[in-house]
């Protein structure tokens, strides 16, 4: 069964007169295990495709289906649900919170998950030893680097063992040297625990890393190919 | 809860305003509060000290005797006692003169010397307790039963005598404080008292004469009706029955009451509108933050709940702040004005618990909608801004 399928998914914003359509029918499925990059120019539609497929938007028309459930009728409490248990997100600013620490960044879905605290301690510190920043435990988002600080969004993705994580330009506030050690990472990640992982990406260096390279332009596939 | 604090520790100076705010509105919200509350304490003493009798004043005067409007200025003929006796329901009448024994100084209580005839089987003070001796009884003649500040005040002793106004009396009894302002009171046998209102007084002739007149009812007589068939045989003379002079009671509480109330409403703008004006201001400048919690499976409740806990939170601590501030002025106010033997706030639980929770409701209440804009914001906007 594919961790997520879509079929004829589309997404249409209206601004003033002007429709964008941003994803225009669309159908894609990522199998368990898989480490895909979806490339595309600006405004292609790629971070509209990967909040779709989180869960994070809903489409105007077309489905998701996660694990072969339907998601189009779900309330948003139930869509919630779905990312928080299935879903890890990466971002391209990091978006960790500044006022906790890294390993509380690394806590925070499992709290949202209701785990109790020295368990969510436990393995928050264990996914932080995963992407290699114990020692970076304590630190304030302020006191680490670009390289570190998406290395501890990582960890946070990867905290609550999801069945697919969705990074959108995870190396784009990165210099080459820390790009090709995220990059690195991930593919680790994937290997060692067989984490699904998709990533949204404008960089070829990025995309030839990864094992399917999804190419889309004006929110339709161009190409979908094995690297 | 930890994130609530910090995100609040986060914007120091803000955070203190909003707090600073809200705690002066709770401070005099605390301190009115105290003096309520000390009012209130008297009212009840007053209270329990009418309920079962009815007091009689010269007619066309607006002041109630024991309301302290003892202008001296119309005085009643004694024999009214006896025609006021003879109405059927009457258990006994006594009439009343007042004397200055010591003007109020700064912020003291007047002391007086009230005359009355003791009448048998009944109780001048129903409720007020004595703490040593006896009531005035009738015959007695040269004895004083004295308020609790004004016996610490002469040093007096049951059994003992005392000096007020140049005579000397017989102490009684004392009675216990009441915290009401008969404590610096002296009651003493009604003759003795006219002799030294005469004495104050020599273009007074006549020896029948009364400020007031206290009337009680036979057991299981309406007291209500009784006042009002007493207004309608006796001429010359107002009454004022128990449920009219708890009316009169209870509009000084009345217009202390507005008083809190509009200090309240004051509170409730700066500190409302301050708790608004931060949390939009928070809630703005973290719409990324919402974004990503979102994302990583926050439901619209869980973020609603933090936002609404931060504004709970800033409310708890203001209102503490402002309620512990307003303990300590109180505490001062009556240690300063101990000397003299007063007492202006009481702190009851009310006063203490009442503006913490007001505090905090009214943050809450404030936090609401900024609060829920968060948790309605739509994730996908709030993550793609800069
Ligand atoms: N909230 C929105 N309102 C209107 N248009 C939008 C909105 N979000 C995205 N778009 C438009 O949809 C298209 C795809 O955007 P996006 O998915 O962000 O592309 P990419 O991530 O590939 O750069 C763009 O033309 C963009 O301007
Ligand atoms: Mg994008």
């Amino acid at each position: 069964m594919s961790i997520v399928t879509t079929s004829g998914l589309k997404k249409v914003y209206t601004v003033g007169d002007t429709t964008i359509n941003a994803v225009n029918g669309l159908d894609l499925a990522i199998e368990k295990g898989e480490f895909l990059s979806i490339m595309g120019p600006s405004g292609s539609g790629k971070t509209t495709l990967l909040h779709l497929l989180g869960c994070l938007d809903v489409p105007t028309s077309g489905t998701v289906s996660i694990e072969g459930k339907e998601t189009g009728d779900l309330k948003p409490t139930a869509l919630a649900s779905i990312r928080r248990e299935k879903i890890g997100f990466i971002f391209q600013e990091f978006n960790l919170l500044p006022v906790l620490s890294a390993v509380e960044n690394v806590e925070l879905p499992l709290r949202y998950q209701k785990v109790k605290p020295a368990e969510r301690r436990r393995r928050a510190l264990e996914a932080l030893a995963k992407v290699g920043l114990s020692e970076r435990a304590n630190n304030k988002p302020g006191q680490l680097s670009g390289g570190e600080s998406q290395r501890v969004a990582i960890a946070r993705a990867l905290v609550t063992e999801p069945a697919l994580v969705l990074a959108d330009e995870p190396t784009g506030e990165l210099d080459t040297t820390n790009t090709v050690r995220i990059m690195d990472l991930l593919r680790e990640l994937n290997k060692q625990l067989d984490l699904t992982v998709a990533i949204v990406t404008h960089d070829p260096m990025v995309a030839e890393r990864t094992r399917r390279i999804i190419s889309i332009r004006d929110g339709k596939i161009e190409s979908d190919k094995a690297a | 809860m930890t994130f609530i604090l910090r995100n609040m520790w986060r914007r120091k100076a803000r955070t203190f305003l909003t707090i600073f705010g809200i705690v002066v509105g709770i401070f005099a919200l605390t301190v009115l509060g105290g003096m309520t509350a000390r009012m209130n304490q008297q009212i009840n003493g007053m209270k329990s000290y009418i309920t079962d009798k009815i007091e009689v004043a010269p007619a066309g005067s607006s002041v109630r005797m024991m309301g302290g409007g003892m202008g001296g200025v119309k005085l009643l003929e004694l024999s009214k006692v006896g025609e006021i006796e003879k109405v059927p329901g009457v258990k006994g009448a006594s009439g009343m003169i007042m004397v200055q024994l010591k003007a109020a100084e700064g912020m003291s209580q007047p002391q007086m010397m009230i005359g009355y005839e003791p009448i048998a089987g009944t109780s001048m003070f129903n409720n007020a307790k004595l703490s040593v001796g006896r009531e005035l009884q009738p015959g007695d003649a040269g004895k004083v039963l004295l308020g609790s500040t004004l016996a610490t005040d002469l040093n007096a002793k049951v059994g003992q005598p005392v000096t007020l106004l140049g005579k000397q009396f017989q102490v009684v009894g004392i009675m216990d404080t009441t915290l009401g302002m008969t404590d610096s009171w002296a009651f003493v046998p009604y003759q003795d008292s006219l002799n030294i209102f005469l004495a104050q007084n020599p273009y007074f002739k006549a020896e029948g004469l009364t400020q007031g007149i206290v009337v009680f009812p036979k057991q299981g007589v309406d007291i209500e009706a009784l006042s009002s068939k007493i207004q309608g045989s006796v001429a010359g003379i107002k009454t004022t029955s128990p449920k009219q002079a708890e009316k009169q009671i209870s509009n000084i509480s009345t217009i202390f009451s507005a008083i809190i109330l509009g200090i309240a409403f004051i509170a409730l703008f700066v500190g409302g509108l301050s708790v608004i004006n931060t949390m939009i201001m928070s809630v703005s400048e973290r719409r990324r933050e919402i974004g990503l919690k979102k994302a990583i499976g926050a439901t619209t409740g869980t973020i609603l709940r933090e936002y609404l806990g931060e504004a709970l939170m800033i409310g708890l601590v203001a209102g503490a702040c402002g309620m512990l501030l307003g303990l300590l002025a109180i505490a001062g106010l009556n240690r300063a004005t101990h000397a003299s033997n007063v007492v202006i706030f009481t702190v009851t639980a009310t006063v203490i618990i009442g503006p913490v929770i007001f505090a905090t409701v009214l943050a809450g209440l404030a936090g609401l909608f900024p609060a829920l804009r968060a948790a309605r914001l739509n994730p996908v906007d709030a993550l793609k801004e800069e």
